[in-house]
């Protein structure tokens, strides 16, 4: 078997259960009480309206299950659709939607020890804790410790877990009918309140179908995702839906609806008058069984999506540290059974159904949003197995009835439903905004068809994008010269207050596969040159990341990398041998320099020595770049700055010079106008300077670097170190439409 | 004498288990094999379920792997010594230790103990135990200078 194979090992029978498991628990065994109580056999209309919106859903998620299979599920594709906000909003809503959920179901399991176990209530300090939570919070702790030790076994238990209770609502089921009269499921519709139950009942139980979603969080494991994803995930609903819509119909058709209504373990009860003590037995054992594994698999799917929110840096990722001994990932199986046992201590059940219900309509809701937006959209790499069928119809009915259905909630809830998302959106903008590093596809979107859309869409989409900081990013190839890039990236860095991103490309051969590459490439050389950067940033006082980048391209991969690690400004290096060689591809980069989206510095390294800097000006968004940059090199290196203008007329050049001198805050330099032959008057002022910077004027000065134009004879020319600065494209974009 | 004989430090095999672990194994090893003009093969087995949600996310614990495997390559790179690195899945972590040395054609199986309490072995599994009892080959157990007793960092 190949390592792929060995790393995706659940089969279809094992995801469907991972869903039926997590769903089947709450709904039959915890809820017909309450819902019977508020709706009577109406009830049942309402799991199955249930079940239809989860379906909607469940066609969602699917499509984007097998489009983007990682770990985290939902949050990931909310993430990586809408972008961060949401994000932000969609991993907080599944964390404590499963941690209020898992909070529901170990109360549920306390509801069902209880009738057998006599266990007094605890009064601790004048606050009475109900036997029923006593137990609950004992269970809490027990599959909080389970998974925090991270005990194989129980993962195994669960097709067993499944299998068995199907088994028990199967024969229930069978003995319910045989003693059903359907005289007793009339009135269907309660005749004092119609069918105004209806709706808020479904909102109570939509806490049974929650369990599709959790398939998705661990869809990176899923054998062959394309086929079983889908399969799992509508499967595990349609059966769930089905399950339930039977067992309640029988229930009621076969006893009298008083004894269900407000009955917190009513199946257990049915089982007693129809089957027997027996009956009773197993219908406990499987509400004990159900509450158990839905719980369980609860708490490690909210790892799953801690790691990927950790890993987009939404939240830190200090959280997902893997335990040395266990190999699980302790910190957030911890954190999230102290807030299931607070929730446990702090709600009733019905309280905690509604929220781990409300909050996962929310996700619902933007899943369905997000399909939306990855098929308007439609990036390259979106290449789904399945595809939702009746596209567009059945996402926004999802989407709708998701969102329509919070509605129904009491107002408490909903304004709970909200408070959380303006704290998940709040969290973003203090926390994450300036630490996220993924751009949705949404906000690229928006950005790109910036020309055609109004601006106040434009202007949205900006101001939510993550800064991550200000990033400077640096490839490194030659550890002759990473010392001279290091430096001056280290001051830019150090004036922006921001990060500098050590990049190693290596270039592996065509005919290697990637993969096997990182496993046997000698990355000594690789490290030592990080290392030294890292040692010369420390110097420099500034925060340094490093990555290893393995690539069939070099000079290429230069670029992508800037995307990937969201670099502000690039300062790379040039030279015979700095990146491989360039120049094969010389369309490719007018490609990129026409929608550069960051600022580029290019050093031709003679020896960096900032003492005595030359720049040439006239003026122009890219001479702002060089401008900006003198002036870090004045405050970070003591350099003495020298502007230079060549003007047709002497007196009117010194007007602009001044002017423009002044404007960007470097008056004090030395101000230098000539008249005539622009490139002779650098060349012969650069003899006394020790750097010369410029500012790429009309095309890109990337493909400057490789068709060799005006200012590469003057490169080529002085003798000094020359520094060729060029500015975002899409920044000039912004400026254009909000000045 | 006809038969030669390779030194056990030649191309030992090092199971690393987590990033202290690496840490303490590579900073042990290394300059045994760099002393016997060896080379070195680090192994890290992600342990899967065999069916089963894992306990913690394959792409989480790849990344564990890459943290471990830049520790090994770091020392190796100080102790001026070639580094294999080898990556596994699998449902039997001993097993699949036992596997790579073989593959390698290591001269010994290299680790230094992992302490800890018998008890906790329940639920992490006692791979100690596997490679001693069932190597085919010479197993080294190095002893962890400057290890606290307990294990437990």
């Amino acid at each position: 078997m190949t390592d792929e194979e060995l790393a995706k090992d659940l089969g279809p029978l094992a995801a469907l259960t991972i869903g039926i498991g997590t769903m089947i628990g709450a709904g039959i065994f915890v809820l017909p009480g309450a819902a019977v109580q508020q709706a009577g056999p109406l009830a049942a209309a309402a799991f199955v309206l249930g079940g239809v919106i989860a379906l909607l859903t469940a066609m969602s998620a699917s499509e984007l299950g097998t489009a983007m299979p990682k770990s985290g599920g939902a949050y990931y594709y909310i993430n990586h659709a809408l972008g961060p906000l949401f994000g932000s909003v969609a991993g907080w809503g599944n964390w404590m939607g499963l941690a209020f959920a898992s909070a529901f179901y170990m109360t549920g399991f306390g509801q069902y020890v209880v009738t057998f176990l006599p266990i007094p209530s605890l009064v601790l300090g004048g606050i009475t804790v109900s036997a029923v939570k006593l137990v609950a919070l004992a269970g809490g702790l027990l599959f909080v410790f389970i998974n925090y030790v991270g005990a194989k076994e129980t993962g195994k238990l669960q097709n067993a877990i499944v299998l068995i209770l199907l088994a028990i609502l199967a024969v229930f089921t069978v003995f319910g009918l045989l003693n059903a009269d359907l005289a007793k499921l009339r009135p269907f519709v309660p005749p004092d309140k119609g069918v105004s139950p209806l709706l808020p009942v479904t909102g109570l139980i939509f806490v049974s179908y929650l369990g599709f979603v959790q398939i998705t969080s661990v869809a990176e494991e899923i054998k062959d995702p394309g086929k079983n994803l889908p399969r799992a995930v509508l499967g595990s609903v349609v059966i769930v839906t089905l399950v339930y819509a039977l067992v309640l119909l029988t229930v009621l058709a076969a006893v009298d609806n008083s004894l269900v209504a407000g009955n917190e373990t009513a199946v257990v009860d049915v089982a007693r008058l129809l089957i027997g003590p027996v009956g009773a037995g197993a219908m406990l054992f499987g509400g004990l069984l159900a509450t158990a594994s839905s719980a369980n698999a609860s708490i490690l799917a909210s790892s799953r999506i801690n790691f990927a929110m950790g890993r987009d840096r939404i939240v830190s990722s200090e959280l997902n540290e893997i335990h040395p001994r266990f190999g699980t990932p302790y910190r957030s199986i911890a954190i999230t059974g102290g807030f299931i046992l607070l929730f446990i201590l702090l709600a009733d059940v019905n309280t905690l159904a509604n929220a781990g219900s409300v909050l996962h309509l929310i996700i619902y809701g933007l899943l369905n949003v997000s399909l939306i937006v990855m098929r308007v959209s439609d990036p390259e790499d979106y290449q789904p197995d399945y595809r939702v069928p009746l596209y567009p119809l059945v996402p926004i009915l999802g989407a709708i009835t998701s969102f329509a259905l919070i509605a129904f909630f009491a107002d408490t809830i909903v304004l709970l439903a909200a408070g959380f998302v303006v704290f998940a959106m709040l969290w973003y903008a203090a926390y994450a905004r300036t630490k996220a590093t993924k751009q949705g596809i949404l906000g690229k979107y928006l950005l790109q068809q910036s020309e055609q859309l109004p601006d106040a869409a434009v202007s949205a989409a900006t101001s939510v994008q993550p800064d991550g900081g200000y990033r400077v990013m640096v490839p490194l190839s030659n550890p002759e010269s990473e010392r001279d890039l290091i430096s001056l990236a280290g001051a830019v860095t150090k004036a922006n207050d921001g990060t500098l991103v050590g990049v190693h490309i290596v270039k592996v051969p065509d005919q290697t596969a990637l993969e096997s590459a990182r496993e046997e490439y000698d990355f000594a050389e690789a490290d030592r040159l990080l290392e030294q950067a890292r040692v010369d940033a420390d110097e420099l006082g500034v925060d340094m990341e490093t990555h290893t980048v393995l690539s069939h391209r070099s000079f290429e991969e230069v670029f992508d990398a800037a995307e990937t690690y969201n670099a502000d400004l690039v300062v790379m290096g040039w030279g015979p041998d700095s990146h491989g060689s360039p120049g094969r591809a010389e369309s490719a980069y007018e490609e990129i320099t026409h929608a550069l989206p960051y600022d580029v510095l290019v050093l031709k390294d003679r020896g960096f020595d900032p003492s005595h800097v030359l720049v040439p000006t006239a003026g122009g968004p890219d001479s702002d770049l060089s401008a900006s940059i003198a002036s870090v090199l004045r405050e970070f290196c003591d350099a003495e700055i020298e502007l230079l203008h060549v003007a047709d007329d002497r007196d009117a050049g010194e007007r602009f010079l001044r002017e423009w001198a002044d404007e960007r805050g470097l008056g004090d330099a030395t101000l230098t106008v000539e008249t005539g032959d622009v490139e002779r008057a650098i060349e012969s002022h650069a003899t006394d300077a020790s750097l010369l910077v410029v500012g790429a004027t009309e095309r890109g000065l990337l493909s400057r670097l490789v068709s060799g134009t005006v200012v590469m004879d003057v490169v080529d020319d002085v003798e000094c170190s020359v520094l060729l600065a060029e500015r975002s494209r899409s920044r000039s974009i912004r400026e254009r439409l909000f000045g | 004498m006809t038969e030669h004989v390779e030194s056990l430090f030649s191309h030992p095999l090092l199971p690393l288990a987590n990033a202290d672990d690496a840490e303490l194994t590579c900073a042990t090893a290394f300059p045994r094999i760099a002393a016997a003009d060896g080379r070195a093969s680090v192994v890290h087995v992600i342990e899967k379920a065999g069916g089963a949600p894992d306990k913690a996310g394959v792409e989480q614990r790849e990344e564990v792997a890459d943290e471990l495997f830049d520790i090994a390559r770091r020392a190796a790179n100080d102790a001026g010594i070639e580094l294999k690195t080898d990556l596994r899945f699998a449902t039997d972590v001993g097993d699949a230790i036992l596997e790579a040395a073989r593959e390698a054609d290591a001269t010994a199986i290299v680790f230094t103990p992992r302490g800890g309490r018998s008890w906790w072995d329940l639920f992490s599994g006692a791979v100690r135990e596997e490679l001693i009892r069932h190597s085919d080959r010479p197993v080294v157990v190095l002893p962890a200078d400057g290890a606290d007793e307990d294990g437990e960092t």
